[in-house]
C-alpha cells in the first residue's frame, strides 16, 4: 500500500497503467468493463478512456468505526478486475485501520497528514456506524478519540463521502434494538458534504469500485436513490432481476427448503425471501467473481441493503405476514461459507493433481553438478 | 534489493530450469496454500513477528513477501481474475532474475521458526509455504551452495557434514572408558533407536554420554545403528521431498531391520519435525514404530520413576525453547519438568514456549555461510530477551539453537554459558547403591 506517497496527484492514470506494463488495449478493455458495470452505453467508453486518462489519483482516508470488517473483508476478497487496479494503482490509500502496516502513532500521523496535504480534495470512506453525539463517546474509540470527534475532524476537508456497507449508511447491525451505543450513520452526521451510501452487509465489492471509477471518471459522484445510494447499481430490486421471477408470476412458490419445489427451482418469497422490497446489485453482479449469490444459493435474500433489515422481523417469515424474531438464518449462513470455502479448495486441488505429474524429481547426482 | 550472489553454476551446464521450477511451484500449490493466500488482508502482523525483519528493519523480509514467486504463480495461473488479466498481458511473470533475487529471502532470512505463522489474523501457515516454496527453488537453480553441499554430502556419505561412523566409533570409545559403560550398538529388539546429528558427534559429545548414562540408570533397553546414525534431514532444509524422502528412507530402514519399538530424533529442530512430523508424507506410509524427541523420552521416564536426580542447580538459569519442538511440535511442558527436577532458581524468559523468539540459525540459515550476518541480526531479539532476565547460564535442547546461541553470545560478549538439558539431567543422576555397582563390576 502506497501509505506515504510524495506527490499522489501528479500521474494521470493512463501513464501509471503504462509504467506496469498495461498496453493501450489492455487499458480499452478495463474502460469497458468499467462502463458495462456502470450500466453505462457501449458509446461511453471512449470518453470513460479520455476521462481516465487524465484523470488523477485522488487521496483516500477510509475510517472503520463500530463495524465488523466484513465490508473490507468483501472489497479484498473480491475478484472483480477492479479492485487491485482501484486500491493500488489509481487511488492513494492513504489511511486504512485495518489495511495498513503502521500502527499507534505512526498511523494517525498519516491519517492527520493525508488530511492536511489533500484538504478539500480527498475522498472520505466510512465503514461502520458510530455512536451519536449525545451517546457516551466512549462506546467506540480509536487512539483515544471518539468515532464521532475523528468523522467530524474528517469531514472538514473531505470532498466526499462515501459509506460503505449498512452500518455506515443506515445504522446497521449496531443499531439493532435497543441500540446499546447509540449507534446512526453516517448520513445522520453528515449534512454539509455530498455523501453516497454503498449499503449492503456486506456491499457488493464491485458496486464499492464502481463509485471509485465514476468518481475518477466524471470528477463527480454518480446519481444517488432517495436512500442516497448510486442508481446504477440500486436501480433496481432483487426481485425485478431475479431469475426465479418466473415461477413467483405463474405462483409457484416453494414451502419448505428441500420440497420438491425448492428442488425444481421455484420462487421463495414464501420462505421469507425480501426481494420484493431490496434494491441491490446481488441478481445482476452477483457474488465470488460472478459465481452465484444467495437466492441462487437456495436461500431467500434478507434485504441487508435496505435500512432496518436488522430489525424488520423474521428472514425466513414471508413479507405479507406478521414477523416475529427468527435465528436458524445463522445457521444457513454458516454452511454458505463452509461450501465457498469447499470450492476454492477442490478447483485448486484438480490443478494439483496434473502439476504433480509435471513435476520431475530432484537427484542427488544433478545437484552434486551445481557444487 | 540487491541480488543475491547466485550459486548457479554456467548456465549451460545446470539441470535446473525456470521450467523446471516452474513445475514444481505448481506441484506445490494445494487447496491449503490457495486458500492462504486468497485470505491475506495484508496487515502486516506477520512482519511484526519475524525477527529477521524486526531486526534488520527492512520491509522486504515481511515473511508474506517471501512467497511472492509463490504467490505470483498462484494468482495468474489458479484464480479467475488471473487467467483474466493473463489474456490482457497484465500478469507480472516469475523470471530467473527474480529467483535469484528472492533466493536470500526465502533461504537467508527465513528459519521457518513459524511465529508468523503463529500470528497470522486469518491463519496462514506462511512457514509451511516457504517449505513449499524452497521446492521450487531448488529444482529452478536457486538454492544456496552450502545447502546443496549439505544435501550433496548427507546422501553420500550419511552425514551433512561428511561425517563417518568411523568418527562416531572414537566418541563410543571415549565414552565407554570414561562412564565403564557399553554403547550398545545394532542391538535388535531394543526399545529404543537412538538417532544423532552430526553436530553432536562433533560439538557435544557429551550429549551421547548423558544418554548412555541416563538410559542404564532408568533401565532402558537402547541401540545406536551403524546402518544409519544421522537423522538430521538436509533435504527439508533445501527443501526438496526426493531428497528428504531418501534421507527419511533411511532412518526407516535402520529401524525395521533392528526391529526396535521406537525411534529417537537426535537433538536437532529440524531432524525433529522432519522424522515425526513429515516423515510418513514423504515416504508414503505410516512407520512400524513411534518417533520422539529424546526430552519427551526423559519426561516419560520421569513421569514413571525412572530418573531419580539428587541435588539441584543453583545458578539462576533459563531455557530457549526450540522452535520446532514448542511452537511446531508442543512439547513445552516437558522441558519444565525436567528443569523442575534440578534447577531451584529458574527463569522464563518473558516470552517462551508457543511465543518464543527463534534463534535465527534453524532452516538451514546455519548451514549457509553467506547468511551469517543475517543469523547474527536475527539473534539480536534472543539476546535482548536474554538481557532482560540475565541468568547464569542458558539451558536448551537443539544442537543448531545451542551452538547459535554460543556463538552469538560470544560474538556480543556475553559471558553465558550454555548447557544441554540432556546433560544437565544426566549430572544429577542418584549414583547407583555400591552393592549394586559391585554386582554389576563382576
Ligand atoms: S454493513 Fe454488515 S458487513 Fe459491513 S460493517 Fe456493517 S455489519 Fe459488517
Ligand atoms: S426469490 Fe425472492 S427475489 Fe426472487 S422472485 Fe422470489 S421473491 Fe422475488
Ligand atoms: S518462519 Fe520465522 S523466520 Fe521465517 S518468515 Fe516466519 S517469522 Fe520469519
Ligand atoms: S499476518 Fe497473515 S494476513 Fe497479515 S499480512 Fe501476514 S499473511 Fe497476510
Amino acid at each position: 500500500m502506497r501509505v506515504f506517497e510524495k506527490n499522489p496527484l501528479e500521474k494521470g492514470l493512463a501513464e501509471r497503467l503504462r509504467e506496469h506494463g498495461v498496453s493501450r488495449r489492455g487499458f480499452l478493455k478495463f474502460c469497458a468493463a468499467t462502463a458495462s458495470m456502470m450500466a453505462l452505453p457501449p458509446a461511453m467508453i471512449p470518453a470513460i478512456a479520455a476521462a481516465l486518462e487524465r484523470a488523477r489519483r485522488p487521496s483516500v482516508i477510509w475510517l472503520s468505526f463500530q463495524e465488523c470488517t466484513g465490508c473490507t473483508e468483501s472489497l479484498t476478497r473480491s475478484h472483480a478486475p477492479t479492485v487491485e487496479d482501484l486500491i493500488l494503482d489509481l487511488i492513494s490509500l492513504d489511511y486504512h485501520h485495518t489495511l495498513q502496516a503502521a500502527a499507534g502513532e505512526a498511523a494517525e500521523a498519516a491519517r492527520e497528514q493525508a488530511m492536511r496535504d489533500n484538504h478539500g480534495n480527498y475522498l472520505l470512506i466510512v465503514d461502520g456506524s458510530l455512536p451519536g453525539p449525545d451517546a457516551n463517546p466512549g462506546y467506540s474509540t480509536i487512539a483515544g478519540v471518539s468515532n464521532y470527534a475523528m468523522l467530524m475532524e474528517a469531514v472538514e476537508g473531505a470532498a466526499a463521502v462515501i459509506a460503505v456497507g449498512t452500518c455506515a449508511a443506515f445504522g446497521g447491525l449496531p443499531a439493532a434494538a435497543p441500540n446499546p451505543t447509540g449507534a446512526v450513520s453516517v448520513m445522520d452526521l453528515v449534512k454539509d458534504r455530498p455523501v453516497v451510501n454503498v449499503s449492503g452487509c456486506p456491499p457488493v465489492p464491485m458496486v464499492i469500485t464502481g463509485v471509485l471509477a465514476h468518481f475518477l471518471t466524471f470528477g463527480r459522484l454518480p446519481e444517488l436513490d432517495e436512500y442516497h445510494r448510486p442508481l446504477a447499481f440500486f436501480g433496481q430490486s432483487i426481485h425485478d432481476r431475479c431469475y426465479r421471477r418466473p415461477f413467483y408470476d405463474k405462483g409457484l412458490f416453494a414451502e419448505t427448503f428441500d420440497d420438491a419445489g425448492a428442488r425444481a427451482g421455484w420462487c421463495l418469497y414464501r420462505l421469507g425471501c425480501k426481494g420484493p422490497s431490496t434494491y441491490n446489485a446481488c441478481a445482476t453482479m452477483r457474488w465470488n467473481s460472478g459465481t452465484s449469490w444467495p437466492i441462487e444459493a437456495g436461500h431467500p435474500c434478507l434485504g441487508c441493503a435496505e435500512p432496518r433489515f436488522w430489525d424488520a422481523g423474521g428472514f425466513y417469515v414471508p413479507l405479507s405476514v406478521p414477523t416475529g424474531p427468527a435465528q436458524d438464518y445463522l445457521l444457513a449462513a454458516g454452511a454458505l461459507g463452509a461450501v465457498v470455502g469447499g470450492v476454492v479448495a477442490t478447483s485448486a486441488r484438480g490443478r494439483v493433481k496434473a502439476e504433480a505429474a509435471v513435476r520431475q524429481p530432484v537427484t542427488v547426482e544433478e545437484l552434486e553438478q551445481k557444487l | 534489493m540487491s541480488a543475491t550472489p547466485s550459486s548457479t553454476g554456467s548456465p549451460e551446464s545446470s539441470p535446473f530450469t525456470l521450467e523446471r521450477g516452474l513445475a514444481a511451484f505448481r506441484a506445490e500449490i494445494d487447496g491449503p496454500v490457495a486458500a492462504f493466500f486468497s485470505s491475506c488482508v495484508h496487515c502486516g502482523v506477520c512482519a511484526q513477528s519475524c525477527p529477521f525483519y524486526l531486526e534488520t528493519g527492512d520491509p522486504k523480509y515481511t515473511p508474506i513477501l517471501k512467497l511472492e514467486p509463490l504467490r505470483l504463480i498462484w494468482a495468474a495461473e489458479f484464480t479467475l481474475l488471473g487467467r483474466l488479466k493473463g489474456f490482457l498481458g497484465l500478469n507480472k511473470q516469475v523470471t530467473d532474475e527474480m529467483l535469484s533475487e528472492w533466493e536470500e529471502l526465502i533461504y537467508d532470512s527465513c528459519s521457518m521458526c513459524g511465529r508468523c505463522s503463529l500470528v497470522c489474523p486469518v491463519g496462514n501457515d506462511i512457514q509451511a509455504m516457504v517449505r513449499k516454496t524452497r521446492e521450487g527453488m531448488v529444482a529452478s537453480g536457486h538454492a544456496p551452495e552450502g545447502l546443496i553441499g549439505a544435501s550433496v554430502r548427507a546422501v553420500q556419505t550419511g552425514s551433512p557434514m561428511g561425517l563417518q561412523w568411523k568418527t562416531l566409533q572414537v566418541q563410543i570409545n571415549h565414552i565407554e572408558t570414561s562412564t565403564g559403560l557399553t554403547v550398545p550398538v545394532d542391538q535388535a529388539g531394543v526399545d529404543y533407536l537412538v538417532m544423532l546429528s552430526s553436530m553432536e558427534v562433533i560439538n557435544f559429545p557429551e550429549y551421547l554420554e548423558a544418554i548412555t548414562r541416563i538410559f542404564d540408570h532408568a533401565g532402558v533397553s537402547w541401540t545406536l545403528s551403524t546402518q544409519c546414525f544421522e537423522a538430521t534431514n538436509a533435504g527439508i532444509q533445501i527443501g526438496n521431498k526426493d531428497v528428504a524422502a531418501l534421507l527419511v528412507q533411511r532412518v526407516v530402514d535402520a529401524a525395521v531391520a533392528l526391529g526396535v519399538k521406537n525411534v529417537i530424533s537426535p537433538e536437532c529442530g529440524h531432524a525433529y519435525t522432519a522424522i515425526r512430523w513429515e516423515g510418513p508424507n514423504l515416504i508414503g506410509r505410516p512407520y512400524p514404530f513411534h518417533a520422539f524427541h529424546i526430552i519427551e523420552v526423559l519426561d516419560q521416564l520421569r513421569a514413571a520413576g525412572r530418573i531419580k536426580t539428587e541435588g539441584m542447580e543453583t545458578d539462576r538459569l533459563s531455557l530457549h525453547d526450540p522452535c520446532n519442538l514448542a511452537r511446531k511440535s508442543g512439547v513445552i511442558q516437558q522441558q519444565r519438568n525436567l528443569m523442575d527436577l534440578v534447577a531451584e532458581n529458574f527463569i522464563e524468559l518473558k516470552e517462551h514456549g508457543r511465543f518464543q523468539w527463534c534463534c535465527g540459525a534453524g532452516g538451514g540459515v546455519s548451514s549457509n555461510e553467506r547468511a551469517e550476518p543475517l543469523k547474527l541480526a536475527a539473534f539480536k531479539m534472543k539476546k535482548a530477551q536474554i538481557e532482560e532476565v540475565e541468568p547464569e547460564r542458558m539451558v536448551t535442547m537443539c544442537a543448531t539453537c545451542r551452538t547459535q546461541l554460543e556463538e552469538g553470545l560470544e560474538h556480543f560478549n556475553m559471558d553465558i554459558p550454555v548447557v544441554g538439558l540432556t546433560e544437565l539431567i544426566a549430572e544429577h543422576l542418584v549414583e547407583r547403591e555400591p552393592a549394586e555397582q559391585a554386582e554389576g563390576a563382576t
